[in-house]
C-alpha cells in the first residue's frame, strides 16, 4: 500500500516510516500542512496518517480540505491530545480514525489495516454476517456455528459482531474497549481478556484445535485468519 | 482639539457642553421673548398718544390737533413721547424733542436719526394731507435689553462654573476608584492571586463589574491552585518509576551486550515506561474535568442503562477473579452528565473494588433515583481518619502499596462527581468500603 504520513516532528515521522517501510508500504512522508495538504491533493494514496496539530496548516484543515475536494481516502489523525471531545472534533472533520500519541507501533498497524479493509457500504448494512462456520443474523439475533445455534450474552455479542465485521484482521485491546465497549480509558483489569476468553470458549475450535479466535502476541486479537 | 484621556473628565466635560447649550438656547428665548414684549408695550403706547391725538382731530379739526400738540411742546413733551403734525402748505410742528421722519411715514416702524438716536414711530394719515407721527426713543428700551442680557450672561456663567467644578469633583471621585481597582488588579498580575478587587458597596454598575472580575479571578486562582497541585503531583510521583526506569538501564548498559539480557530489560524499561504514560494520562483528565471545561459536552442520558452496562462488563472480570459483582439498579434514572466520564467513573470504583477488596470480595452497586450511586464490598474498607485523603492524587493507604495502579483512581471519581454537582462520601459499610455519588446538597 502506499501511505502518506504528515507529521511534524522527525523522530515521530521516522518511526511511523520505517515501520510501515518493514511492512511492505510505500511511504511519502511530509513535514508540515502545507507540504502534506499539496501531496494528498495531487497523488494518489492508500492511506493518510496526519498529525493533529502541525506548522502551517493543522491536520483538521487538511482533514476539511481533503473531503471539500471529494477525496475520500482513508484519514487517521494522530494526536497528542486523547480526550473526548478532540476525538469528536476529528471525526467530525472527516477522520476515519483517532490515535493518541504515544502509542504502541501494532496498535497503528492494526487500525491502518482496519481501516483498508473496511467492509464496503453494502456490506456494513448487511444483515447476515458470515465468517468461516459462523454465521450471524443481525435481525433475528440469532448466531451459530456449523448450523449449530450459540447462546451470547450482550457483550458477547458485540464483540463478535465487531469482531466478525473486522474478520481477518489484527484487533488490539484499545480498538476493542473503543468500538465494543465505548470506553475511552485503559482499565486496570483484564477486561478485554475476560470477554475474548469466555467468547472464545463458546466459539470453540477450529478441526485444527486452534480457537477460532486467536491471540496476536503483542498485537492483540483476531478471528477468521485460520479455517 | 484632542479630548482628555480621562472618561469621567470626558463625561464631565460633554454634560457640561450640553448644559451650556441648552442653557444658551433657553436664555436667548427668554431675552427675546422679553424684548418682544417690551417692544410691543412700546408700540402699544405709541398707538394710544395716536389715537387720543386722532380723537383731538377728529373732534376739533386740524387746528384742534395742533393746538393739543403745542399744549404737549409746552409741557416740555409727554413721558418721553415726541410728535409732528405737518400741514401741506404749513411749517411741521412737534411736540417734545424735534426728529426727521419721512412725510409718507404710515403705521409703525424704527427710525434712525442723523446722531445715531434710534426711535421707534407710528405715522397716522389722516383727511386733507394731514400727516401725524408720533415716536417714542428706544433708549430705555435697548438699556433694559441690555441689562437683562447682561444678567442672563452672568447666570450662564455661573451655571458652567458649577457644572464644570461638580464634574470634576465627581471624576476625581470615579478616577479614585478606578485607579484603587486598577491598582488591585496590578496586584495580582504582579503574582498576588488572593487580591480582590475593592467594592465601594453602593451596588452600582462598578461595584457590579468588580464582583464579575473577582468571580474570575476566584476562578482562576482555584484553576492555577490545581494545576500548582499537578506540577507537584507529577513531580512526586512521576520521579519514582522515572528513577527506577534509569536505574534499570544504566545496570544493564554496564554488564555486556547479551540478547537475552538485553530483550529483558527492554520490555521491562517498556512496561515501565507505559506506566508513566498512563499516570500521566490519568492526571491529565483529572486535571481537565476538574476545570469543568467538558461540561460542555453534557447531555441527557440514561444512567440506569449506563450502570447496568457497565456492571455487565465487569461480572466476568469480576468471577474471573474469584469475587462476585451484583447490582441493583432502579430503571429510568436520567441525568445531564458526560457518558464516557460516568462509565470511567463507575468503572474506577468498581476496579478499585476488585483491587483493594481482597480476595472473594463482593461488591454490590446500586442506583438510586436522585441520582445516588452507590459501590460497597465486604473488603477491609478506609479507616475513617483515611478517607478524606484516599480521595487525592497519588494517596495510597501503606497495604495498598503492592497492588497496582498509581492512586489516582478515586481522585478522578471525586474529579468526575465534583463536574456533575454531585458529592463523593466515604463510609463504613460494615465491614467494607461503601462509596456513594450523590448530588451535593445545597
Amino acid at each position: 500500500m502506499r501511505i502518506l504520513v504528515i507529521e511534524d516532528d522527525r523522530a515521530t515521522a521516522d518511526y511511523i516510516a520505517k515501520g510501515l517501510r518493514e511492512a511492505g508500504h510505500g511511504v511519502d512522508v511530509a513535514r508540515d500542512g502545507k507540504d502534506g495538504l499539496f501531496l494528498a491533493l495531487s497523488e494518489s494514496f492508500d492511506v493518510i496518517i496526519t498529525d493533529r496539530m502541525l506548522p502551517g496548516v493543522d491536520g483538521l484543515s487538511i482533514l476539511r480540505a481533503l473531503r471539500a475536494a471529494g477525496n475520500a481516502t482513508p484519514v487517521l489523525v494522530l494526536t497528542a491530545l486523547a480526550e473526548v471531545e478532540e476525538r469528536v472534533a476529528g471525526l467530525d472533520a472527516g477522520a476515519d480514525d483517532y490515535l493518541a500519541k504515544p502509542f504502541a507501533f501494532s496498535e497503528l498497524r492494526a487500525r491502518i489495516d482496519a481501516l483498508t479493509r473496511r467492509p464496503a457500504g453494502a456490506a456494513a448494512e448487511a444483515t447476515l454476517l458470515r465468517v468461516g462456520a459462523l454465521e450471524m443474523d443481525l435481525l433475528r439475533r440469532i448466531v451459530k456455528r456449523d448450523g449449530a445455534p450459540i447462546e451470547l450474552l450482550p457483550t458477547e455479542w458485540r464483540l463478535l459482531e465487531y469482531m466478525m465485521r473486522h474478520a481477518g484482521q489484527v484487533l488490539t485491546r484499545t480498538m476493542l474497549l473503543e468500538h465494543v465497549w465505548d470506553f475511552n480509558f485503559d482499565p486496570t483489569t483484564n477486561v478485554v481478556e475476560v470477554h475474548v476468553s469466555r467468547l472464545r470458549r463458546k466459539l470453540g475450535e477450529t478441526p485444527e484445535g486452534q480457537p477460532l479466535i486467536e491471540t496476536v502476541r503483542g498485537a492483540g486479537y483476531a478471528l477468521g485468519r485460520r479455517g | 482639539m484632542r479630548l482628555p484621556r480621562s472618561l469621567a473628565l470626558r463625561v464631565t466635560l460633554l454634560v457640561a457642553a450640553i448644559v451650556l447649550l441648552a442653557s444658551a438656547l433657553g436664555f436667548g428665548m427668554a431675552y427675546f421673548g422679553a424684548v418682544r414684549l417690551l417692544q410691543h408695550q412700546l408700540d402699544d403706547d405709541i398707538r394710544e398718544q395716536a389715537a387720543t391725538l386722532t380723537d383731538e382731530f377728529r373732534l376739533f379739526g386740524v387746528e384742534g390737533l395742533r393746538a393739543a400738540i403745542e399744549a404737549r411742546a409746552l409741557h416740555a413733551g409727554p413721558e418721553g413721547f415726541s410728535m409732528r403734525l405737518s400741514e401741506p402748505g404749513r411749517e411741521a410742528s412737534f411736540a417734545g424733542r424735534s426728529f426727521e421722519a419721512p412725510e409718507d411715514l404710515r403705521g409703525a416702524t424704527d427710525l434712525v436719526q442723523p446722531g445715531g438716536r434710534a426711535l421707534r414711530a407710528h405715522g397716522v394719515a389722516l383727511p386733507d394731507g394731514v400727516v401725524l407721527v408720533v415716536v417714542a426713543d428706544l433708549q430705555d428700551l435697548r438699556a433694559a435689553a441690555r441689562g437683562l442680557a447682561g444678567l442672563l450672561a452672568a447666570s450662564g456663567v455661573v451655571t458652567a462654573a458649577i457644572i464644570v467644578v461638580a464634574g470634576l469633583v465627581l471624576a476625581r471621585g470615579l478616577e479614585g476608584r478606578l485607579a484603587r481597582i486598577s491598582a488591585a488588579a496590578g496586584a495580582v498580575m504582579d503574582g498576588d492571586l488572593a487580591q480582590r478587587l475593592p467594592l465601594a458597596g453602593r451596588g452600582d454598575e462598578l461595584d457590579r463589574l468588580a464582583q464579575t472580575i473577582n468571580h474570575m479571578l476566584s476562578r482562576i486562582e482555584a484553576l492555577m491552585a490545581t494545576l500548582r497541585q499537578v506540577t507537584n503531583d507529577v513531580a512526586h510521583d512521576l520521579r519514582g518509576p522515572l528513577s527506577r526506569l534509569r536505574q534499570r538501564l544504566e545496570g544493564a548498559l554496564a554488564e555486556p551486550r547479551a540478547a537475552a539480557a538485553d530483550q529483558a530489560v527492554l520490555e521491562a524499561a517498556l512496561e515501565e515506561l507505559d506506566g508513566v504514560l498512563a499516570t500521566f494520562a490519568a492526571l491529565l483528565r483529572i486535571a481537565q474535568v476538574e476545570a469543568g471545561t467538558r461540561r460542555a459536552a453534557f447531555a441527557a442520558l440514561d444512567l440506569s442503562a449506563l450502570v447496568a452496562a457497565v456492571v455487565e462488563v465487569y461480572a466476568p472480570v469480576a468471577e474471573e477473579a474469584g469475587a462476585s459483582l451484583t447490582a441493583r439498579v432502579v430503571p429510568g434514572v436520567r441525568m445531564q452528565g458526560d457518558a464516557a466520564l460516568l462509565r470511567q467513573m463507575l468503572a474506577n470504583l468498581i476496579e478499585n473494588a476488585l483491587a483493594h477488596g481482597g480476595a472473594g470480595v463482593r461488591i454490590g452497586v446500586s442506583l438510586m433515583a436522585g441520582p445516588v450511586l452507590e459501590v460497597r464490598d465486604d473488603g477491609p474498607g478506609v479507616p475513617a481518619a483515611e478517607r478524606a485523603r484516599v480521595m487525592g492524587r497519588f494517596y495510597r493507604m501503606d497495604r495498598s502499596r503492592a497492588t497496582p495502579g498509581a492512586g489516582l483512581g478515586l481522585a478522578l471519581v471525586a474529579a468526575v462527581a465534583g463536574l456533575h454537582e454531585c458529592a463523593v462520601v466515604l463510609g463504613d459499610a460494615e465491614p467494607g468500603l461503601r462509596v456513594r455519588v450523590a448530588p451535593r446538597e445545597h
